[in-house]
């Protein structure tokens, strides 16, 4: 009688590890998986962040707009640019769960070409039909639409993950390993009307 | 691209959700891309050639109204052999919080990126709460989420918590901006003409609004007419009305599409007096499009459509008064008329499918980038492997 109650204990306790086990595992690559989701949206917004610079910077240089605006959109640019080579995202120690501080940068290049390129001006440059101009003007519509897209997602990723990580189990057993914890991402891609692809 | 399109809707029965599913797969079709569509369906015949049925289609009542919807083990396979069939870019669900083939798909799909249209059916369930721990996993594998107007977007964040990105409905701009005025149907200085469109017998449409505010109109216009055009009986509110009222009104009954769009290009001004229920407005858009003069009742939906009151007028919803002033301003003011026209038409553009069909494309873009910018996940191996790296239903 006492030999059987112990078998019975001992089947019980073991199908309940067994149960504890495969949920933290589950739950393990679970958070995985959004923390992967969370550093593809990065790198989406990533490529984006630099297409835009990229045709923000041939339009400046199309001669197409007044020195001053040019100078205004080229700066914003560069420094944009410059911050993507210095810190690429593939490199980053934080395996792309954090945009390194290029908020600020980001927001400069979005107020940048909203200040030198208002619906008026934009009309203005496509009345031109140049190509070059037409061309780098969809391209900045084009990647500043992604790059709000982008953005968009790559947050809706973190709250997902933050969500997880906030749950007990996942914190008492540590199963998000060393995983940095995602931030949001936040800075100003509004763009004028005219721009918006 | 290939795209796969859910949408879990009866394909064969009209509905905003369904025509937004057709217009969006055709104008990608004529891009140039492979496209296919699931859909529950009664019929197979006759049916488009991009189109797959999901099973046939059940009545039930699910959060309070009647949908046509399929679920069930047959449902289920279908929707596994068409995802393995179709080797999708990406998959794109309308609504996929209804109990029908786009959740399905969601919970049955693998490897694709999966882009979710919320139209309007995001609302509290309680099927939503009780089932969030199972449901949960299949959300998170959404990686771009639209919603088709503020009030959608704000429906999402709270009872899904999830945020989204605004891309409005599409018009076929282009059919009504051609559509050509008739003469029957054109007001004069002294005889001016009113458009209502919708269903007659349906309060929330708010014909009972706009059969009232006539009567301040025919105090000053005795000889305007106000036509009312789409499904349903009349008879009893103009039963009510006042017999002036009454001999001006003509109801026209259902009318074509072409028709539609002739009245909207022929009237002085078209009335949208609703009293809620709108997610969207789609007919203000047609209107705007057509270039009619446009008044709406204040509801956010129709707000949003008119740029906050920029190209059209609006009124207080639910208030006669408020309408029949907002009338008779218009048609003592020619001029304002013409620049609410020319400004409407300029607006309805935004709504233009070509615009908006491309706002989804860069959706599916991102969404793939952001898919191939994952660092390569390890591919369960074994029945433990299996059962730790899956989501319920299947996947990775």
């Amino acid at each position: 009688m006492l030999d059987l109650d112990v078998l019975q204990a001992v089947t019980f306790v073991v199908i309940v590890l067994i149960a504890l086990a495969w949920y933290l595992s589950y739950s393990a690559a679970r958070l995985d998986r959004l923390h992967a989701k969370v550093e593809g949206a990065m790198s989406a917004l990533d490529a984006q962040l630099v297409r835009r610079a990229e045709a923000a910077l041939e339009l400046a240089n199309s001669g197409a707009l007044d020195p001053g605006s040019a100078l205004l959109i080229a700066d914003a640019a560069t420094a944009s640019l410059e911050r993507t080579t210095e810190h690429p995202l593939t490199e980053d120690l934080l395996d792309g769960q954090h945009f390194g501080g290029r908020e600020g940068v980001e927001s400069d290049l979005t107020a940048a070409l909203r200040a030198a390129l208002p619906d008026d001006v934009v009309a203005g440059l496509r009345a031109r039909d140049d190509e070059l101009v037409t061309d780098s003007l969809d391209r900045v519509a084009a990647s500043g639409l992604r790059v709000r897209l982008a953005r968009n997602f790559h947050n809706d990723a973190v709250r997902e993950v933050r969500r997880v990580r906030a749950k007990r189990s996942v914190l008492f057993f540590r199963l998000a390993g060393y995983a940095a914890l995602p931030e949001p991402v936040d800075f100003d891609d509004e763009l004028p009307l005219a721009l918006a692809a | 691209m290939r795209i796969g399109m859910v949408c879990p809707y009866a394909w064969d029965v009209p509905g905003g959700v369904q025509f937004h599913v057709r217009d969006l797969a055709e104008h990608f079709l004529a891009r140039g891309h492979e496209v296919s569509v699931l859909a529950p369906a009664d019929e197979e015949e006759g049916l488009p050639a991009y189109f797959t049925s999901s099973g046939r289609p059940v009545a039930v009542r699910y959060n309070g109204s009647v949908a046509r919807l399929t679920f069930g083990p047959v449902t289920s396979a279908r929707v596994t052999r068409w995802l393995e069939a179709g080797h999708f870019e990406v998959l794109h669900l309308h609504e996929p919080m209804n109990p029908s083939a786009a959740l399905m798909a969601l919970w049955a799909s693998t490897d694709e990126p999966v882009v979710a249209t919320f139209h309007s059916s995001v609302v509290k369930s309680r099927a939503l709460q009780a089932a969030q721990p199972l449901l949960r996993p299949s959300l998170e594998k959404i990686r771009g989420r639209i919603a088709v107007s503020q009030e959608a977007r704000a429906n999402m964040r709270r009872y899904l918590r999830a945020e989204s990105f605004i891309i409005p409905n599409g018009v076929r701009v282009d059919r009504f901006r051609d559509a050509r005025p008739r003469e029957e149907w054109c007001g004069t200085a002294e005889a001016p003409t009113l458009a209502f469109l919708g269903r007659c017998d349906e309060p929330r449409k708010g014909l009972g609004v706009a059969l009232r505010a006539m009567r301040a109109v025919l105090d000053e216009h005795p000889t305007a007419r106000l036509l009312v055009a789409g499904p349903g009986d009349a008879s009893v509110l103009l039963r009510d009305a006042d017999p002036r009222v009454v001999r001006s009104t003509e109801v026209l009954g259902v009318v074509t599409e072409e028709d539609k769009a002739s009245l909207l290009a022929s009237v002085d001004t078209y009335l949208a007096p609703h009293l809620g229920g709108e997610s969207f407005g789609i007919v203000l858009v047609e209107a705007m499009a057509a270039g009619a003069a446009v008044v709406a009742s204040d509801l956010p939906a129709f707000t949003d459509v008119l740029d906050g009151g920029r190209t059209g007028v609006l009124f207080e919803t639910g208030s006669a008064d408020a309408l029949g002033h907002a009338v008779l301003g218009l048609l003592a003011d020619p001029e304002r008329r013409g620049t609410l026209r020319a400004l409407g038409q300029d607006r309805a553009r935004v709504f233009d499918w070509g615009v908006v069909a491309d706002r989804v494309l860069a959706v599916y873009e991102t969404v793939i980038a952001g898919a191939h910018g994952e660092p390569d996940q390890p591919t369960p191996t074994g029945l433990w492997g299996r059962l730790v790296r899956g989501v319920p239903g299947g996947g990775n």
